[in-house]
């Protein structure tokens, strides 16, 4: 054991028992303690990109992405762009649309976001995904999800102590099973805050300030028990308490934000066949099938004017 | 349609009338979710047309940035966005025809709509919790991933230049 690790572990044991296990355990981990401020942090910038790597891949093994690479490369284009102007430039940033109906967004840690195809194919402009992007790029910028999974694991140290010696086995007991930290949600705040770092980043990418508030306008008008967005309901604090929150932070500074640009979505390649189910759900599968019975899709070319209530939306915040 | 090229901006606006005339009376309706005044132009040292209250209702004519253009019985004017809230949509579990104008609500304006895909519920916590590493698709994705520089390059290609704007802070 180094100095280093010695004076982490005295540090640690200062403030609690449960702490200096957590401290331990971690160390043996990821052999921490190559400085005393990344150490007390507990996973470093190698470790949390390695863990989000393995969230990301987790991920897409529930869904893949969506099979159009020209759409991929754009969203990358985008979202490199907008994480540009964060303050972690240089993480290996890689984003990805995964082919699901659901609407919903993930931030891995140490750079990888995915956006649902549902989510994707609800936005109508590039300022709207550079919001939902930047609001991703803020979760990794603050490393939310790292600090849960370490509060988890330190919640778990005196269960896992006989497991010390496995390094697999405290890696899942980290990151949890699968992809489950990403159907973990995070404090309201860390979401709030999130909101409030992707407007700014959308914005000092020369985007509108605004887009993230159209989707969350959006997502206020869809109905709470609306089957695609479930996970997203029960992760995220209700739209309308974002709109709330973000409108407070916002209303000082809007006569100074800059417009921005508001360039057309890249649409998914029509060719593109419909996300595979994973599997039917039982319950719920039925009661989306008696939701959606009768539902079909608009032809593509077909006229995009609004025929019923819900187009007007679309109509506002739309090209 | 192929239009003249001059033709564009006077097609857009006539498009962006019907898609306004199109959407019923009570589609257009916003709700006031606080106490707002309503400005006679897009911003804050505007004069003030009327001061709403919560739970008044309006109809949306236009918006710009934050603000949207409202008609109320108070007059017209704008008003901040997140002073708003659109009605919610109900997707009714007998009535199969609200469920399919759900799916297409929000669709892309090309008018793909995976929402409609029948009988499945999507990415849920349960495929989340069974998932395991796919390295064929992380392949895939390292292979879309682009560089900072030609990042860059494409970003100001189009016309985007980094802006300068300080974070906001919460509200106390």
């Amino acid at each position: 054991m180094t100095g280093r690790r010695w004076i982490v572990v005295a540090f640690a044991a200062s403030v609690s028992g449960l702490a200096a296990a957590a401290s331990l355990d971690l160390g043996r981990l990821f052999d921490v303690g190559r400085d005393l401020r990344t150490a007390t942090a507990g996973v470093d910038e190698p470790e949390e990109i390695a863990v989000g790597r393995e969230v990301a891949g987790r991920t897409l093994g529930a869904a893949p992405l969506v099979p159009d690479p020209e759409l991929q490369a754009y969203v990358n284009r985008v979202g490199r762009w907008i994480a540009l102007q964060s303050e972690r430039p240089d993480l290996p940033w890689h984003f990805g649309v995964i082919d699901t109906a659901s609407i919903n967004a993930f931030a891995a840690p140490g750079g990888y976001v995915l956006i649902t195809r549902g989510l994707y194919e609800s936005l109508s402009s590039e300022a709207q995904l550079a919001g939902v992007l930047g609001h991703e790029i803020g979760h990794i910028v603050q490393r939310h999800h790292i600090k849960v999974m370490q509060q988890s694991a330190a919640v778990s140290a005196g269960a896992r102590a006989i497991q010390r010696s496995d390094r697999g086995v405290l890696a899942n007991n980290l990151i949890g099973t699968g992809a489950e930290v990403m159907a973990r949600g995070l404090d309201k705040s860390a979401e709030f805050e999130a909101d409030r770092i992707g407007v700014v980043l959308a914005a000092r990418a020369g985007y509108s300030p605004y887009g993230l508030v159209e989707v969350l306008h959006i997502l206020a008008a869809r109905s709470a028990d609306d089957a695609s967005l479930a996970l997203l309901f029960k992760t995220h604090p209700a739209p309308g308490e974002r709109l709330t929150q973000l409108g407070d932070a916002l209303a000082p500074r809007v006569a100074a934000l800059p417009a921005g640009k508001e360039p057309a979505l890249r649409p998914v390649d029509p060719k593109t066949p419909p996300p595979v189910a994973a599997k039917p759900a039982a319950a719920e599968g039925a009661r989306a099938l008696q939701q959606e019975e009768g539902g079909t899709t608009i032809p593509s070319g077909a006229s995009p004017l609004p025929g019923g209530g819900g187009g007007i939306l679309r109509g506002i915040f739309g090209r | 349609m192929i239009l003249p090229h001059r033709a564009l901006p006077l097609f857009r606006l006539a498009l962006a009338a019907a898609m306004l005339a199109g959407a019923s009376a009570t589609a257009q309706q916003v709700t006031l979710e606080r106490d707002s005044p309503l400005y006679a132009e897009p911003r804050l040292d505007a004069s003030q047309v009327a001061q709403l209250k919560t739970g008044a209702t309006g109809e949306v004519t236009g918006k710009q940035g934050a603000w949207l253009n409202l008609r109320t019985a108070g007059g017209s004017g704008w008003l901040f966005s997140f002073n708003v809230r659109f009605p919610s949509q109900q997707t009714g579990t007998s009535d199969s025809g609200t469920g399919s104008a759900a799916g297409r609500l929000f669709g892309s304006p090309r008018g793909v709509s995976v929402t409609s895909t029948i009988g499945i519920r999507g990415l849920g916590e349960e495929d989340l919790k069974e998932a395991s590493f796919n390295a064929g698709q992380m392949k895939l994705l390292d292979g879309y991933a682009v560089t900072k520089e030609a990042a860059e390059r494409d970003a100001r290609a189009a016309g985007f230049a980094p802006v300068s704007v300080d974070y906001l802070d919460a509200k106390k």
